[in-house]
């Protein structure tokens, strides 16, 4: 297995490369430059041409890419324009931003997900269930802008329970006060993303569950006179599972992936409206960075969902 | 200092570096927008110190440049503006004046502009403001791997400055410094002089000190990034900023070496706080008041939040239709109208302009806020607006005789041109936001209603780069009209937007009596305010006889000021707003 894999990674070196071209090249294609965003009547657009010239973006697109991957392999991911900084430190500081956010309600969505779709489906059409169907009908009905507007409204305006915009607190020093503030901040955002984003998986695993308890091999157990509990605890739940189970490494591409509506409702600056900008901006060298990692990443994803799957499903073999 | 970008929010703007914070802010007695007072008076005694919360309305984080010279966009203006000051203070009508931490004095005669800093202005580590930080500013701005945003074409009026812009030169010849690098006094030799050298935010030359002793060995490239401009900026306004939160927040400490009035609060803090999130915001009484454009749609509900008072000011914001009359000859550097473009015909133009309900649009989606505006110079500029054009008011009945007049005969639905081909103007206009788009639709459906097929470029509005790579195309005929807008300057500089040399003369409309009229606005005998105002009036005149441009609306911006704060008013001409600003009480009034 792990030769198989370390072919996957030294395959996905060469598709990276491609990846990059093609990101470099569409964005590029895009109308629109850096400066030109900020003209106005006293603008010298003899100066916006300078800017251009001084920053390479007349030169042909392969003396750019090629500039571009030589930073690269130096660690540089080159100045943003727009922020006129060095790319890798915005990106940086975002991540970290998203990061935060992401996890807590990768985790919350998984851990209230995850028994709350099983539940459903084990008590197909009890109370319970139906109360469940409910919740997710009607939370899929209303935009997620909505919940996260109205979420604001209630919890952090009207009672006040939680912090209402940013990532951290003003005057907040280091150390352990500022991870207390930063939790405090994305508690309210985190559990608001996590109550919209579980119902998918309520929704598919509540499905998987009803279907499973109807097949042959459910049947057979109950039949060899298994306790319906070890039939669920052994059979159906694990084999439920598999579908959401097979997707949990994309999940990473989203971890750093950041959420527009979430990030501008609360504005917390993250991922999600630093790509936004970057391409409203055409700041080419983040959009660039950004595709590329979102690239690289979802082919991380793959790899490790094949092998998460690998790991749970003792039929799956990567060979 | 703030500065804006194309992408203003909920509307088509193309908008304007500027370099003041508000407006003059009168209004006529012509005016159809709501009369909202500029100053809240409040009367009770100011508490000892507090917590001033401000919040940035804006649903992008800032980008953390404090630095004037280099930052390029309105938020970052806007969240460190307790720590940013102007030299000069400046009149109501935004022209320099003396008293603020520079005093300011034009020679005509000599061609120069001296200024004077006050012997007690310190930066915030208690090293003098002297005349090199002025000099460096202007590097800072000019320099040929600066990578400011903010060099305009008015800069090269200083001898000199083209060399050093270019790189020919390491040093701006025309800037002297008499009394040497740590003297008081600097000196500006130009090329030619300009009335609006008079003006806060012309662009002839940076309004703003750099502290070069703590920033001279930052290669210039590298300033906007380095930490003296974005965690540690050295600053001679009332406070120092303390710590900036990246894209988020920035809070505020009294400055100990600030030159004037001593500042009367503790901390200064500014929140970013989403366009969707501020009317709660303000209900629950989180913030003093607000920085950055509040939405026209939010007006009705936050006017009436309780514990705030509403203020109100002209906006700089103005809307206008341009119409596709030429090309610009890269060669020549000017621009030339063609009088074969499909809209060259003056009553053509004129009729479009009739033909559109701009008081009934404003007046729907204006929440009382916005109003058809009559010239192209906003009132915003006070007494140079002339008052007694009266612009496009509907009359679909003039706009039908005009096109009939002109040749524009109709067959079936739609009128031909003079000489019997099918019409239709290609109509070119941004995405906005969904008042907007009604607005939009609604003026082609008035076109419609007299014979005219006007359609939108690419079938809807365009996203906003390719707007902007099409209108600054030397040449297009992919469209022959558009709808944008001017965020405009504080300086009433015409030439730059509407002069035969003037790249952002996108409609290309060139006439000799146009020309004529800038000149003269533009020459050294509208130092006078007399001649100055009679060409302006007549320029405005002429502009609306020759409808290149069709003036849309303009209007107020209005901002809610929590009741326990005092000394607020909209004018910051004497540089002191933040240094006066107090609170009555330790938390925000409610009621």
């Amino acid at each position: 297995m792990w030769k198989t894999i370390l072919r996957r990674v030294l395959i996905i070196i060469p598709e990276v490369f491609v990846l990059s071209i093609l990101v470099f090249l569409l964005a590029k294609a895009m109308p629109g430059d850096p400066f030109t965003g900020s003209i106005n009547p006293h603008t010298s657009l003899a100066h916006i041409h300078h800017l251009m010239k001084i920053n390479g973006l007349y030169d042909p697109w392969y003396q750019q890419y090629w500039n571009w991957l030589v930073h690269l392999f130096h660690g540089d991911l080159g100045m943003s324009y727009e922020y006129q900084e060095p790319v890798t430190r915005i990106v940086g500081e975002r991540a970290i931003n998203t990061l935060w956010l992401a996890v807590f309600a990768t985790v919350l969505t998984y851990a209230i997900g995850l028994p709350v779709g099983l539940y459903a489906g084990r008590h197909q059409n009890s109370r319970g269930d139906h109360a469940i169907r409910m919740y997710t009908y009607v939370t899929y009905a209303i935009p997620f802008f909505v919940i996260l507007v109205m979420g604001l409204w209630i919890f952090g305006y009207l009672l006040g329970w939680f912090p209402t915009t940013g990532s951290i607190g003003t005057n907040v020093g280091s150390g352990f006060p500022a991870v207390i503030s930063r939790l405090q901040h994305i508690i309210l955002p985190g559990i608001l993303q996590a109550l919209f984003g579980l119902v998918g998986i309520v929704q598919y695993l509540r499905s998987e569950v009803i279907d499973a308890t109807h097949s042959d091999y459910v049947r057979t157990a109950r039949s060899k006179g298994v306790p319906v509990k070890d039939v669920f605890k052994h059979h159906v739940f694990r084999n439920s599972l598999l579908p959401i189970t097979a997707t949990a490494g994309y999940s990473i591409t989203g971890l750093l992936g950041g959420s527009i509506y979430t990030e501008t409702v609360f504005s917390y600056p993250g991922m999600g409206l630093l790509f936004v900008s970057a391409i409203n901006y055409r700041d080419y060298t983040v959009i660039t960075a950004l595709v590329l990692m979102y690239g690289v990443l979802s082919m991380l994803g793959t790899l490790l969902s094949d092998i998460i799957m690998a790991a749970v499903d003792p039929r799956i073999r990567i060979e | 200092m703030s500065k804006s970008k194309l992408a203003l929010a909920g509307m088509a703007a193309l908008s304007v570096l500027t370099l003041a914070a508000c407006s003059n802010g009168g209004q006529s007695s012509s005016d159809k927008t709501v009369k909202l007072p500029k100053a809240y008076n409040n009367t009770q005694k100011a508490v000892k110190g507090g917590t001033l919360k401000i919040a940035e309305v804006n649903d992008t984080p800032f980008t953390g440049i404090s630095d004037p010279n280099l930052l390029s966009n309105a938020e970052d203006g806007d969240v460190f503006s307790p720590s940013t000051q102007d030299l000069f203070n400046t009149t109501k009508d935004y022209k320099f004046t003396n008293g603020g931490p520079a005093n300011f004095k034009l020679d005509k005669s000599a061609k120069t502009i001296t200024i004077t800093l006050r012997d007690n202005l310190k930066w915030s580590d208690g090293q003098p403001v002297n005349a090199k930080d002025v000099e460096y500013a202007q590097e800072v701005m000019a320099a040929p791997d600066s990578t400011s945003q903010n060099y305009s074409d008015a800069m090269g009026q200083i001898e000199g400055m083209d060399a050093f812009h270019t790189g020919k030169s390491k040093t701006i010849s025309g800037i002297e410094l008499p009394d040497g690098d740590n003297g008081k006094k600097v000196v500006i030799h130009f090329k030619e002089m300009s009335p609006m050298m008079e003006y806060a935010g012309a662009g002839y030359f940076s309004e703003y000190a750099e502290p070069y002793h703590a920033i001279k060995d930052v290669p210039m490239a590298k300033l906007a990034s380095s930490t003296q401009v974005r965690k540690n900026p050295l600053t001679y306004a009332p406070y120092k900023l303390d710590k900036v939160v990246a894209g988020e927040s920035t809070t505020f400490s009294p400055n100990k070496y600030y030159w004037g009035n001593k500042p009367k609060v503790d901390h200064v803090s500014v929140q970013v706080v989403s366009d969707s999130a501020i009317e709660q915001a303000l209900k629950s009484h989180k913030y003093d008041f607000t920085l950055g454009t509040l939405p026209t749609s939010k007006y009705p509900d936050i006017k009436k939040t309780s514990g705030y008072k509403i203020l109100g000011e002209r906006s700089r914001s103005f809307g206008y239709f341009g119409f596709n009359l030429g090309h610009f000859d890269t060669k020549k550097a000017e621009n030339v109208s063609d009088k074969n473009k499909k809209m060259a015909n003056v009553k053509l133009r004129q009729a479009m302009a009739y033909a559109i309900n701009q008081d009934e649009v404003s007046k729907k989606f204006g929440n009382g806020l916005d109003e058809r505006a009559t010239t192209l110079v906003p009132k915003f500029y006070g007494k140079l607006h002339n008052d007694k054009e009266k612009g496009f008011p509907l009359n679909i009945k003039k706009a039908n005789k005009l096109l009939d007049e002109a040749g524009y005969k109709k067959s079936g639905k739609w009128r031909q041109t003079p000489d019997g081909k099918p019409l239709t103007i290609k109509f070119a206009c941004m995405k906005g936001s969904s008042t907007l788009q009604a607005a939009e639709d609604d003026y082609l459906q008035q076109w419609k209603k007299v014979g005219l097929n006007v359609k939108y470029v690419s079938g809807k509005p365009m996203e906003m780069n390719s707007f902007y790579s099409m209108l600054q195309a030397p040449s297009s005929d992919k469209y022959d009209m558009y709808l944008a807008a001017w965020s405009v300057a504080t300086a009433p500089e015409q030439s730059q937007a509407y002069g035969k040399g003037a790249q952002m003369n996108m409609g290309h409309f060139v006439s000799d009596k146009n020309t004529q009229y800038l000149n003269n606005m533009d020459s050294a005998k509208a130092f006078n305010s007399s001649y100055q105002k009679k060409q302006f009036d007549g320029w405005q005149k002429y502009m609306n006889e020759q409808a290149a441009y069709i003036p849309r609306n303009e209007g107020i911006d209005y901002m809610p000021i929590n009741k326990r704060v005092k000394n607020y008013t909209s004018l910051t001409q004497n540089q002191e707003f933040f240094a006066d600003i107090a609170l009555t009480s330790n938390s925000a009034a409610t009621k």
